[in-house]
Parts: C-alpha cells; structure tokens; sequence
C-alpha cells in the first residue's frame, strides 16, 4: 500500500517528531509513505532534517511546506491535499494532527479501511479506548447533531482530525474553512460531492497535557458556529 | 443648553483634538471628513430644536430619531461590506500564502542512502544525517 499522510503543523514540534518517527517505524511495513507536512507559519520555522530527527528510512518521504503566515489548521490541510494531489495516486489518504492526539496504528487502520473500498473514513474516538474529558463529550454530542442538520451525514464523531481518503474523493474536496469549521467543511463536501462509499474506524484519541493546551478550547464551538456563518453569508464557496 | 448637551460637545471636541494628536506624521486628511461630521453634529446638540424642526418636515417625531435612523442604516452597511472585505481579502492571502508554500516545498527523502527528485528542484534538499 502507498499512503500519504497529510499534516498539518503549528509550532509545537516534539509530538510532531515523535509522530514522524512512529510513521517511519510503520512505513517498513508498506510500499512508502509519503508526508505532506505544511508547517503554517510556525515561529521558528519546522526543520525536519534537524529538529524532527526521522529515522533513515528508504520507505519515508517528507514533502514540506510553509505557509509564510499562520492562516490556521484548515488552510494548511488544505495545501497539503493540493500538494498530495500533484502527485501520482496513493492507496490511501490520511490526514492526522501533529500534537501527538493521534496514534499511528489508527492512520493504518483508517489507510486499510480505504483500500478495502471505502472512499472515506472517518475516526470515531468514542468507539475507541479513547479517555475522553466529560466536557469535550458532551460539546461532541452536541456538535453531532449540529453537523447532521446541516451536512446530512450522520457521525458518531464530530469533530476527529484523523480521516482518510481514496484519490477521488480527495479529489473532490476543496477546503475553504481557513480555522477549525473545516472538519464540517468537509463533511459537508462529503455529503455533497455524490456517491462515496463513507465508513467511520474505531481510533483512540490520547489527551495529553500538551494536546488539550493546543487543541480546541470550550469556546471553540462559538468561533466554528461564526466562521461558517460568515463563510455562508460572505465566503466564495459558501 | 443642559448639561449633558455640554458634556457632549467636550466629548466630540475632545476626540478631534485626540485624533489630531495621535495621528502626527500621518495622512490627516480624513480628520477633515470626521470634524466636518461633528461640526454637523455638535450643532444639532447645542441647537436640538433645529433637528426637531427639520424632522417635523419629512414627518418623524423627534429630532434625535431624525439622525438616528439614517446612522444606524448606514453602520449595519458599512458593517456588513467591511466583513465582506475582510473575507474577500483573507481568501486572496490564504491563496497567495499557499501559492508560495507549494512553489517552496522540498522533498526529504530516502534518509539512508539516495536523493529522489523534488517537486522542484531548485529547491531541492536532503538531509544531512
């Protein structure tokens, strides 16, 4: 299997390397992985021949790429997908955090969920042996029936960074959502984009210190619900 | 003229005297729009009832409502084009920003022994471990 990984990174890079480094590990057991790492904006810039330490791995590859400004998580998974789609056809298509939240063995089980027919797969944590803090729950439950009403698709999970993509249905997203509204973005486009096989994987999520500081805040709910109003009211692609 | 009459025009004449100093060195040519909007302004506070006296004419009660009504339509435009703006403009950076992102990728590759092309070679680099 060839499997891209798509990542977008901000800053904090030791989960990063510790994420790289397992995707190393894992990569001996595939026909390559490729990583499209879109470092946006960070301060000092990522390097990943110095900081990042990967393993020498001839089954490795990192395509890098660094937004000059910060525009958020959405935009840079964004980039990494254009850069993803430059290339030849991979098996698989994942796309993970970088603050060490995801797990590697989840990016292959959602990557074998693809080649096994599904066009897209969706994490979902509560299936998992996630630990999920009682608070981030109950604005997921929440978040579900939200993104029902308005993308029709019906997840267990709403809000899950790890998800994985044949080629056509990557092909046929395009992520507007510059912030963290793209993860319904892309369901949205998803649901509209026609006939795709979608399938949600049991994935843990770890919260750790680091990735509940970086990761979305309480309040986050707010910022989505106002960045896609405004993208509905005034964006290109509402 | 009451007291709060007073107050505001301290207020209105304060803010210009304000601008005027914080924007030493700059373009003040748009201080000239805003005094001319308070002159405007301040003359209907200290003289309320020539604003009552012109809303009569076009049939609004008060003279107050008389200016509200045309500001408050004019601020929910002016709002609502500003946020449009500011859409329009973070799409053109997002896409300029990615645009310089792609054309400057580089390609890590094969850490052990040999170098695979890059996306583009002028910027092609390979790790030195």
């Amino acid at each position: 299997m060839r499997l891209a990984v798509l990542i977008p990174a901000y800053n904090d890079v030791a989960p990063l390397a510790r994420a790289l480094r397992a995707l190393g590990e894992a990569a001996k057991g595939t026909h390559g992985v490729t990583v499209f790492l879109v470092d946006d904006g960070s301060e000092p810039p990522i390097e990943p021949s110095l900081e990042l330490g990967v393993p020498p791995h001839a089954n490795l590859r990192v395509v890098i790429a660094r937004h000059p400004v910060n525009l958020g998580q959405g935009a840079a998974l964004e980039t990494a997908r254009q850069l993803a789609l430059r290339e030849e056809a991979f098996d698989a298509y994942v796309t993970m955090d970088a603050d060490g939240q995801h797990r590697v063995q989840d990016v292959l089980a959602l990557a074998l969920a693809i080649r096994d027919g599904a066009d897209v797969a969706f994490g979902n944590r509560f299936l998992g042996d996630s630990n999920v803090p009682r608070m981030r729950a109950a604005i997921l439950r929440a978040a579900r029936i939200f993104e029902w009403a308005i993308t029709g698709l019906r997840l267990a999970d709403a809000h899950n960074g790890l998800r994985a993509f044949s080629a056509r249905a990557l092909a046929r997203i395009a992520i507007h959502q510059n912030r963290m509204a793209h993860a319904t973005e892309i369901k949205q486009q998803v649901s509209r984009a026609g006939p795709l096989v979608v399938v949600e994987v049991p994935v843990t999520v770890r919260y750790t210190r680091e990735s509940l500081a970086k990761g979305q805040r309480s309040l986050g709910a707010v910022v989505i619900l106002r960045d896609l109003l405004l993208q509905y009211l005034f964006g290109e692609h509402p | 003229m009451n007291l709060a009459a007073v107050a505001l025009l301290l207020l209105v004449f304060g803010l210009v005297v304000f601008d005027w100093i914080t924007l030493r060195g700059k373009n003040r040519r748009a201080l000239l729009l805003e005094s001319a909007a308070f002159v405007g302004g301040a003359f209907f506070i200290a003289f309320p009832n020539r604003a009552t006296a012109l809303a009569h004419v076009v049939g609004i009660g008060r003279g107050v409502d008389f200016l509200l009504y045309p500001i408050v339509i004019w601020l929910v435009r002016e709002s609502l084009l500003t946020r449009r703006r500011r859409q329009e403009d973070g799409e053109k950076l997002t896409q300029l920003a990615r645009a310089i992102a792609i054309a400057e990728a580089r390609t890590f590759s094969d850490y052990s022994s040999k170098r695979a092309p890059s996306q583009s070679s002028d910027c092609e680099a390979s790790t030195t471990t």
